[in-house]
Formats: structure tokens, sequence, C-alpha cells
């Protein structure tokens, strides 16, 4: 009862809460205790293989059930709602998953049916979407001959067919070039610019960090870490770093002005240019009058960021 | 390929009910068989071998109604039964298997259809197509002959017509489940297909050669029971059949396949 009232006050800004879920295959717990808030927006959700990813997608699509814990998307319970679930949510899995012997016309409309559209309905969206996804003449091809790029995008205009309003993509840019990785990253971020909450399954760090603004990492089937984008990056809390050039006179002076103002980390000095990292939680005018006061020259100012490739690798030791 | 610039448009329609849906995947079925070239020329010469030649003698022969006997007699014989098991195996063959192999199980299970509404979709897709085969030319074959009997009794005629469309249905329901169950027993079209034709026919060996210490193996081929079957639905003496045996028969040739393919299609669901 407790944890159901907890669920509903979080589910305010919530898709998918969790809480406490256990789910057990055998005597190995795939998720343990995975209590997780999904929130609006496109959100990354990492882990190496076997982590729990794709059985965490599966409890909330009802195909996995769920030994103790709650669990809710959108307010409803997978265990009792999983058809209603459904309906509201699209899932583009990871592997081959397309009818070979179907042009990708026909499939996507075959599933736009199957997910309660008319067939009036289905063929027009489904050009539609296939317009959206980038895919052209190659729609009247069986899917049996389209490439991997082709592919993923059959299967996200599978997914997004009957316009759900929560879509879980695994792995979407999973073999793709890297054109056909930003056009699909590009198709991503526009989804989610049309007010969908996307939830974001992958091991490519990069593409995360380019298109999600929400980062949950999961490890043997526990939330490590989660939280927005920006905050798991901007891990240097005000830490920022400053090039700056000149004669050594004038980069000592400069040097000193500032350690007279901020408080100074590191500073490293090569060949008449030194970097300098220091503490600035604040604007950089007055950093900028110090130095054409001390008559150097600003090569580049800029916060230390971690990447998320360092965010995960450090979750993943700390964990270890 | 790449993308135009054009937006994600939303879609405002309304939902078709979920245990409707079913529907379109038997009807999917349906536009598949047809389409297929080898499942054409099989159900084409099907047709003319067993159903036209009885068609045209039975209706010239002078005859003075629709007889029980007759309709048995005719659905029973053995090439009709061995194009039945034929089409069973090149209808159900890749229904589940290539679902499997292809991994569209997934996708259809990802959808607000329920494991068991995707195998009655595909049992029901298998059953029209096959009854196309196994119930509409019987009963126009029955029409054919009732249209041209010398005598009056119509109504005994219709009553026989009846119990052919009850032979027809029940062929099919007796056969698609160890199609379905083939099928949904290995990624492979191929085996799928071979092995429901394998396990009916081999099955029709054993009970051959175990039918002569007694005449109750017999029971153990599909051919045999599903001619037992004809005689008592079309009301005739089976009176040496043993019905003790004929009854769990027909429930192991039914129950257990599907209930195989059903924990098949939930075991793939959780991706085992």
């Amino acid at each position: 009862m407790g944890a159901c009232n907890r669920m509903e006050r979080d589910s305010s800004d919530s898709t998918i809460v969790s809480d406490g879920l256990l789910v057990r295959f055998g005597s190995i717990n795939a998720l343990d205790h995975f209590t997780v808030n999904v929130p609006k927006g496109i959100v990354g959700l990492l882990g190496p293989n076997g982590a729990g990813k794709s059985t965490f997608i599966k409890t909330v699509l009802g195909l996995v059930q769920s030994d103790s814990g709650g669990i809710s998307i959108n307010g409803l319970d997978p265990r009792e709602d999983a058809l209603a679930i459904r309906d509201m949510v699209g899932y583009m899995p990871e592997h081959d998953c397309l009818i070979e012997s179907m042009s990708g016309v026909d499939m996507v409309a075959h599933f736009g049916r199957i997910s309660g559209m008319s067939k009036e309905d289905a063929i027009p969206r489904s050009h539609e979407v296939l317009d959206f996804v980038g895919l052209g003449e190659e729609r009247y091809r069986p899917t049996g001959t389209y490439s991997t790029g082709m592919k993923q995008r059959v299967k996200l205009a599978q997914a997004i067919v009957h316009d759900p309003g929560i879509l879980f993509l695994d792995e979407p840019t999973n073999g793709m070039d890297p054109l056909g990785r930003e056009e699909m990253l590009e198709l991503i971020g526009r989804i989610g610019a049309s007010d969908k909450s996307i939830l974001v399954s992958s091991h490519i760090l990069q593409d995360m960090e380019k298109v999600c603004q929400h980062v949950i990492i999961i490890n043997s089937g526990r939330v490590v870490v989660q939280g927005p984008m920006r905050q798991m990056l901007d891990q240097g809390k005000g830490r920022v770093h400053i090039k700056v050039r000149g004669g050594s006179k004038a980069l000592f002076s400069f040097l000193e002005a500032l350690r007279g103002r901020y408080s100074v980390e590191s500073v490293s000095d090569e060949f008449g240019q030194m970097t300098i990292s220091f503490i600035n939680e604040g604007d950089s005018g007055p950093l900028l009058e110090m130095a054409a006061h001390a008559g150097v020259q600003v090569r580049a100012y800029y916060p230390d960021r971690i990447s998320l490739e360092d965010v995960f690798i450090r979750s993943m030791k700390e964990v270890a | 390929m790449g993308i135009d610039p054009i937006g994600y448009k939303p879609w405002n329609g309304r939902r078709t009910e979920h245990n409707r849906r079913f529907l379109v995947i038997a009807e999917n079925i349906v536009w598949e068989r047809f389409r297929s070239k080898p499942f054409l020329v099989l159900f084409i010469l099907g047709a003319i071998l067993v159903h036209v030649f009885p068609l045209i003698f039975y209706s010239i022969m002078p005859h003075s109604e629709l007889e029980a006997d007759l309709m048995s007699g005719y659905m029973g014989d053995g090439l009709f039964l061995i194009f039945n098991i034929t089409l069973v195996s090149l209808i159900c063959a890749d229904l589940i298997s290539e679902d499997f192999r292809s991994n569209s199980i997934v996708l259809y299970l990802s959808k607000a259809l329920q494991p068991g509404r995707y195998l009655l979709g595909k049992w029901l897709g298998a059953m029209v197509v096959l009854c196309l085969f196994t119930l509409v030319p019987p009963m126009l074959v029955a029409t054919a002959i009732t249209a041209t009997q010398d005598g009056s009794d119509y109504l005994g005629s219709l009553a026989v017509l009846g119990r052919t469309f009850l032979a027809g249905a029940w062929t099919a329901l007796l056969l698609v489940p160890v199609g379905l169950m083939m099928s949904a027993l290995t990624s492979k079209r191929t085996y799928a297909g071979v092995g429901a034709f394998m396990f009916l026919f081999i099955l029709t060996i054993i009970a051959g050669v175990l039918g002569t210490f007694s005449s109750d193996w017999q029971l153990l081929s599909p051919i045999a029971v599903l001619e037992h079957t004809y005689d008592f639905l079309f009301g005739l003496d089976v009176s040496n059949v043993n019905s003790v045996l004929l009854v769990p028969m027909v429930i192991m040739l039914t129950v257990p396949p599907m209930w195989i393919v059903y924990q098949r299609i939930l075991r793939k669901g959780v991706g085992k």
C-alpha cells in the first residue's frame, strides 16, 4: 500500500515508475529490487549486456511477470492492464524482427491494424510514417531484401504507426553507418519533440549523449545511477579551463591575479601558453577583463565536462 | 533514402476492439496462401482430382436423394485424405515457424494482442484456408447431387448436406493442430511441413502394422480417426469402432498439440 501511494505521488511527472521490482528467471535475479522513475522526454537506458534492460522493457510491456514490487506506466499496472499499456506503447526491438516476405508498407500497415487501426486508416498512415522515417520506393520491396539501415527505419515505422505516447527503442542505431545513425538520432529527436516519452536503450554512448535528456544506468538488475544528462555530464561543479598566451611576465601576472580571486586547481605552462583550471561559478566577464588588464590573449575558455562514457565507466567501477 | 524535413504527425483515429484484432492475422494468412503459387497449384490439382470428378460423376449417375454413406465414402476416400494431409502441412508449415525464425513474434506480442489471440488468429487462418478444400467442395458436390436427385425427399438430402458441412469443418479441426504444433516446434518451415506430413503419415503406417494384432491399433492412424468420425457424423453404423479409444485419440490429436503451441508462444514472448 505504501509503495503504491509513493508510486502515485511520483508518477505525476514520470512515465514509468517502478518500486522494488523483482523479476527472477530461475535462481537469477534479472531485475533485483529495481526502483526507477522514468521521466517524460528522451531517456537513455544504459547498461552492459545482461544488465536487465530488455527484461525491464518486457516487464513494462507485461510480457514478463514480476515476482514482487510495483510498476506503473502512466498510472496503469502491466499485470492488470497489459493490453491498454501496449496500445499506448511502441516497441522497436534490438534484433531483426521483420516479416521478410512482406513489403515494408504492408508490414507497417499489418502491425498498425494489429495495434487497433482500421484498414482504411492503416494504409495511408503506414505511408505517412514511412515518409517520416525516410524510406522511399523501397517500401514496396520485401523487407528480406533490405539493408540494415532500411530495416531499422521500418522497425521504427512499425513502432510509431499507431501513434503511441511512449516509445521503447532498443538499440535503434545498431548496425547503421554514421550517416544513418545521425538520421536515426534526428528522427528520435523529432519524435521526442512531439510530446512523446522515449526510452532508448543503447550501448553507443555518443549517440545517447546527443539525443537523451535523462540517463538511467543499470547493472546486474539494479539502477546504478540516474539523473538529467546535463547534470550527469557537468561533474566539474563550476570547474573551468582557460588557455592564455602571452609573454612570461604577463602570464605570471595574470596567474597571480587569478589566484587572488579564484580557487586555482592546476596550472600547466607550455611554450608561452598556459592552461589553468580553476573554479568559477559566475560569468566570464571579470575574467576577460583581468586577461586584458594583464596583457594576455585568451585562446580558449570552457567548462570541465566529462563524457557519458566517463560517467558510465565510473559507475560500473563503483559497482564493481 | 534520406530524411525529408517533415514533422511527426499524430494519428487520432478510433481503435478497434482488442478481442477482434486476431482477425487481422487470420485475414492475412488467407491472402498470403492464395498469393503462393505452390499452394495454388496443389489446391487446384487437388480440387480437380478429388472434387471435380465426383461432382460430375455423382450428378450424372441416376440417384433418388443425397445419401449419407455416399458422402461418407467420398470424404473418407484415400486421395482426399492424402491431399488434406499434404495441404495442412503446406498451409501450417510457416505459420508460426517463420515468426519464430524472423523474431516477428516479438512484434506481435508487443502489440495489444494476447498470446492466445495470436494463436487464435493463426488457427482461424489455417482453418479457413483448409476448409476451402475440405468443406466448400464437398458442400458443392452435395448440393449438386441434391439438385439433380430424382426423389422428393429434399429434407433428408438437406440433413446430409448439414452433416457434410460438419464433416468438412471437422476435417480441418482435427488436422490443423498437428500442423500448428510442428510449425511451433521448429523455426524452419521445411522441417515443419515435412514434420507434419511425416507425423500424420508415420502414425498411419504404425497403425497399419500394429492393426494386424488388434483392430483397435488402427485408431492410431489420423486417417482412420477421420474415417470413423465421418461415419459418426453421417449417422452411420459405428458399432465396430472402439469409441472408448476413439475419443482419447481425437483429444490426443487436438488438445496437446494446441497446448504445446501455446506454451512455445509464451516462451518466445519472454525471449526463451
